[in-house]
């Protein structure tokens, strides 16, 4: 399977403050991609630069082949993107935008529209800035659906919506991406809807990656150990293997991606004797913020 | 597409600048530069000045002269205040002095440099020259001289068909050739008497057009061969001695006498109707022409059958020439205005400043820039015609340049 | 594509198109009116040698009014745009993004171009009832720099606001306003006519100003680099 997007040591800065170095990332055709970071580790700045709407410092990121800040327009109609907090031109009402909008699409799907419109309760001359978020994301997504592009990018979709809406939101879109072969890039602060809807994960740390994977891959592999120290003196330090520790007196939990065996084996190389010594499972979002941290 | 646009907004804001920062310069720095008053005296034959700001009234030698003193020597131009001081003589020159007179001979004209060049009305109200009122009445239609001259009623704009005939006949029978190059009359109730317009057609030659009771009166004025006539301004002086002055395409001054029409050059050089002010004082005696440009002033003195008498120049520093100014003409490398002493009309006024120390800063800037560029490790080639600029447009094109910052990415 | 444009623009302006167009038509039924009150209380022929003689200027009032209009529309079309970051909408839409920019822009030049002529075809008509030609001919000329500064104010407000950077835009505004003012420069009746062409030329050359700002965010251009 071809690439969709591939991004090259993208790097950029704001003034002198750096964002991320070297970013390199690809997305396959027909995947879902979610992009996982704490706040200002730059997660906007890398879909700006992947919508034109930011050059950055360095590197280069390619849509099908064509650099991103030169998108021709023959792109541009194949991808459909949801700015931030479902942004669309308020002053307009449902069948208007829908009007607009078609001018543009060639493969303009007026029925999708109208279908996932009908499931909400609002007239189709009602303006947009009158609505709620959640009927504003289903307009936003209703509009991306009738687009009909093979390349959707997402900005924070939960961004304002109450928990139905995303599921509802999330549910819709992996349906439709999977049974339509459609290529998403997305990125969302509430992590229980990434874990919803996406096949591959990436997650930016204060400038590097630090997971490119699938997400199984990424679960089954990133581990979560929670034991107490015999000796309270005991110092513990991240490294390699230790990737995060969280510890609280005697009690500690152990982010890695070694396995039980190697743990075991790593303490006893330091003379670390420990007690209660167990696995604990963890969804996306704890495994999320075992790799980040709390802070 | 997207340098096309900087480039004109660089354009616009050079343009801007280039008019904004030097009037704003000398909105702090311009000191006033007061210009002397400078009359003829038929007492002493000599030019007296008076220099207001220093409060000084002198004559071309330096004597000095107190207040009374000076307005005594100028005996025919203050008679109003000598008679109120009891100073007035009996006789000037041996000439007795009658109050009625002084104040008929009286006159004074100006003709601003702006005045020439400027958008002229071209509707002109014909008043009835013989209308038997005390009172001269403004006429209820204005004419215009086009293909003919029309008559147009005010109130219901419409065209007087049988007086444009009439008048228009009449013009061609007395030779005009249609259109008119320039009207000039006194479009003013407030005038003494009704002596119509003065007219120059389309061939340069000068007639002269009255209404008198109801009926056209056309005077075709014999002017010298090659005589073409620039401008006429129509003067209503107590003496009646002449209609208007005239001055012609080289910027000779003539009067037009009331005696049979006939022209009369008078002997003054060195008048420039775009650069400077012109005045005439006119009275029992003498005629004090007084030239006066933007650094300079030059004074003339006729007698009463314009005869040549003496004259006297004096020039000072204008701002240009002091301290603030040397330091303006090293900073900008001109200055655009949109209006001018000069002309009423509104256009880029363009002047180079004087010297070449702001081709000095010039250079300055544009090294200036070549610094940022290098240690900013941007590509020469992208920056040509921006240093360009600084090179022609000094301070205005550095800070435009930087106002809209040259950064493209290829 | 392009009508898919123009109809956003003209939803977005078209209450307030439709307003000021209202208003100039007042503005100019009142100058008359009033002239007309002038005519019955001064004379005709007294009102005809004020405007000739006396550089009365009956239709001052007008003065301001395409400077508004400019103003106005530009805010109408831009200021949507940029709350929210809405223009990000319109450059991904599969249309060149200066083509986009250009195609606003027109559409507000041309909906300012319409309502001033038809502003001068009323001023025209209405006057050559009451005037002769040259007076109107003239007070045409008087109030064409006040067109381009209509125009001018268009150009010049749409790129201020859409400029991404506060202390940019307020340099801009400065700069624009300045420009704006020399169409102001000399009331007297006509005083125009020998620049009237080089202020068309560039109030043609600030049209493009648009794709400046338009480049600049595109490009993220800030302060602090967040877009």
């Amino acid at each position: 399977m071809d690439n969709v997007i591939e991004c090259h040591n993208l790097t950029h800065y704001y003034g002198n403050k750096l964002v991320f170095e070297n970013l390199n990332f690809r997305i396959k055709e027909g995947s879902i991609l979610g992009l996982l970071g704490k706040n200002g580790t730059g997660k906007t700045t890398v879909f700006n630069i992947l919508n034109g709407f930011l050059h950055p410092t360095k590197g280069q990121c390619f849509i099908w082949g064509e650099d991103s800040q030169y998108l021709s327009d023959m792109s541009k109609l194949r991808i459909g993107f949801l700015i931030e907090g479902h942004i669309q031109y308020a002053f307009m009402n449902i069948q208007q935008i829908e009007r607009f909008y078609r001018g543009f699409y060639p493969r303009w799907k007026s029925a999708s529209f109208w279908e996932l419109i009908s499931k909400l309760d609002i007239s189709p001359r009602q303006r947009i800035s009158t609505m709620s978020c959640g009927q504003r994301s289903q307009v936003a997504l209703g509009l991306i659906l009738a687009q009909d592009p093979d390349l959707l990018i997402l900005d924070d979709f939960s961004m304002g919506l109450d928990p139905g809406y995303r599921r509802l939101f999330v549910d819709y879109l992996r349906e439709y991406a999977k049974s339509e072969n459609k290529t998403i890039f997305t990125t969302s602060h509430i992590i229980q809807d990434m874990e919803r809807l996406i096949d591959d994960v990436l997650i930016i740390g204060s400038n590097n990656v630090l997971v490119q994977s699938t997400l199984n891959e990424f679960l089954d592999n990133f581990n979560r150990f929670d034991f107490e120290l015999e000796e309270s003196k005991t110092e513990l330090k991240k490294d390699a293997i230790l990737v995060n520790i969280e510890r609280v007196k005697n009690k500690v939990e152990l982010y890695t991606f070694s396995s039980e065996n190697e743990i075991y084996k790593y303490l006893a190389d330091k003379n670390v004797s420990v007690k209660n010594f167990k696995r604990v499972s963890m969804a996306l979002e704890d495994a999320f913020i075992g790799l980040t941290g709390k802070y | 597409m997207e340098k096309i646009s900087r480039y004109s907004l660089v354009f616009i804001t050079v343009i801007v600048l280039s008019i904004g920062l030097p009037k704003l310069f000398w909105i702090f720095f311009e000191k006033p530069v007061k210009k002397p008053f400078i009359q003829y005296s038929c007492v002493n034959h000599d030019f007296l000045i008076y220099r207001s700001n220093e409060k000084i009234w002198e004559d071309t030698k330096g004597n000095q002269y107190s207040r009374d003193e000076y307005e005594q020597k100028l005996p025919l131009f203050f008679f109003k205040q000598l008679y109120i001081s009891g100073t007035l003589p009996d006789s000037i020159n041996h000439v007795p002095i009658d109050l009625k007179e002084l104040a008929r001979e009286k006159s004074f004209f100006h003709l601003r440099q702006g005045e020439i060049d400027a958008p002229v009305p071209d509707l002109f109200p014909l008043f009835e020259s013989r209308s038997g009122r005390a009172m001269l009445e403004w006429p209820e239609d204005f004419f215009r001289i086009t293909w003919r001259i029309e008559f147009i009623d005010a109130a219901s704009n419409k065209i007087l068909e049988e007086k444009s005939q009439m008048f228009s006949a009449s013009l061609y029978h007395n030779g005009f050739v249609f259109p008119a190059k320039l009207i000039s009359g006194i479009t003013s109730q407030k005038k003494s008497c009704d002596e119509g317009y003065f007219i120059v057609d389309s061939k340069n030659q000068l007639f002269h057009l009255k209404m008198v009771i109801g009926k056209p009166y056309i005077r075709k004025i014999e002017i010298p061969y090659g005589l073409i006539i620039r401008h006429i301004s129509c003067v209503d002086f107590k003496n009646k001695a002449f209609y208007a002055y005239l001055l012609s395409d080289k910027n000779e001054i003539y009067i037009l006498s009331q005696n049979e029409y006939k022209l009369v050059k008078w002997p003054i050089e060195g008048y420039d109707s775009a650069t400077s002010d012109l005045k005439i004082y006119g009275d029992m005696l003498n005629y004090t022409i007084v030239i006066e440009g933007y650094n300079y002033l030059k004074v003339i003195a006729l007698d009463k059958k314009y005869q040549f008498i003496d004259s006297y120049s004096e020039k000072w520093d204008v701002k240009e020439d002091l301290k603030y100014g040397k330091i303006f003409a090293s900073i900008f490398p001109a200055q655009v205005s949109m209006t001018s002493e000069n002309s009423k009309y509104v256009r880029f006024y363009f002047s180079i400043s004087r010297g070449f120390n702001w081709f000095l800063l010039n250079l300055a800037l544009l090294a200036i820039h070549f610094a940022l560029l290098y240690w900013r490790k941007k590509q020469l080639r992208n920056h040509f015609i921006d240093l360009g600029i600084i090179a022609i447009c000094g301070i205005y094109g550095f800070l435009a340049i930087h106002f809209f910052r040259n950064k493209f990415y290829e | 594509m392009w009508r898919s444009v123009f109809y956003k623009e003209w939803l977005k302006i078209r209450w307030f198109i439709l307003l000021y167009a209202l208003v100039g038509f007042v503005v100019i039924v009142y100058i008359y009116l009033k002239l007309k009150h002038s005519f019955m209380f001064l004379g005709a022929k007294n009102v005809w040698g004020a405007i000739l003689f006396q550089s009365i200027v009956y239709f001052k009032v007008f003065r301001f009014i395409p400077l508004i209009g400019g103003t106005i529309i530009a805010f109408t079309q831009y200021l949507p745009e940029v709350l929210n970051k809405r223009i990000k909408l319109s450059f991904h839409l599969p249309l060149n993004e200066n083509k986009i920019l250009l195609l606003m822009q027109a559409f507000g030049a041309l909906s300012l171009f319409i309502s001033f002529l038809v502003f001068l075809i009323l001023f025209g008509i209405i006057g050559l009832y009451f005037l002769p030609e040259q007076i109107v001919l003239d007070s045409l000329i008087t109030i064409f720099p006040w067109i381009l500064a209509g125009f001018s104010s268009y150009f010049i407000v749409s790129f201020v606001v859409l400029e991404p950077m506060w202390i940019y835009r307020f340099f801009y505004f400065l700069n624009g306003a300045f420009f704006i003012s020399i169409h102001f420069a000399s009331i007297i009746t006509a005083s125009y006519r020998p620049i009237i062409l080089s202020l068309t030329l560039m109030s043609i050359l600030l049209s493009s100003a648009l794709l400046f700002s338009g480049y600049r965010f595109r490009k993220g251009e800030s302060w602090y680099g967040k877009n």
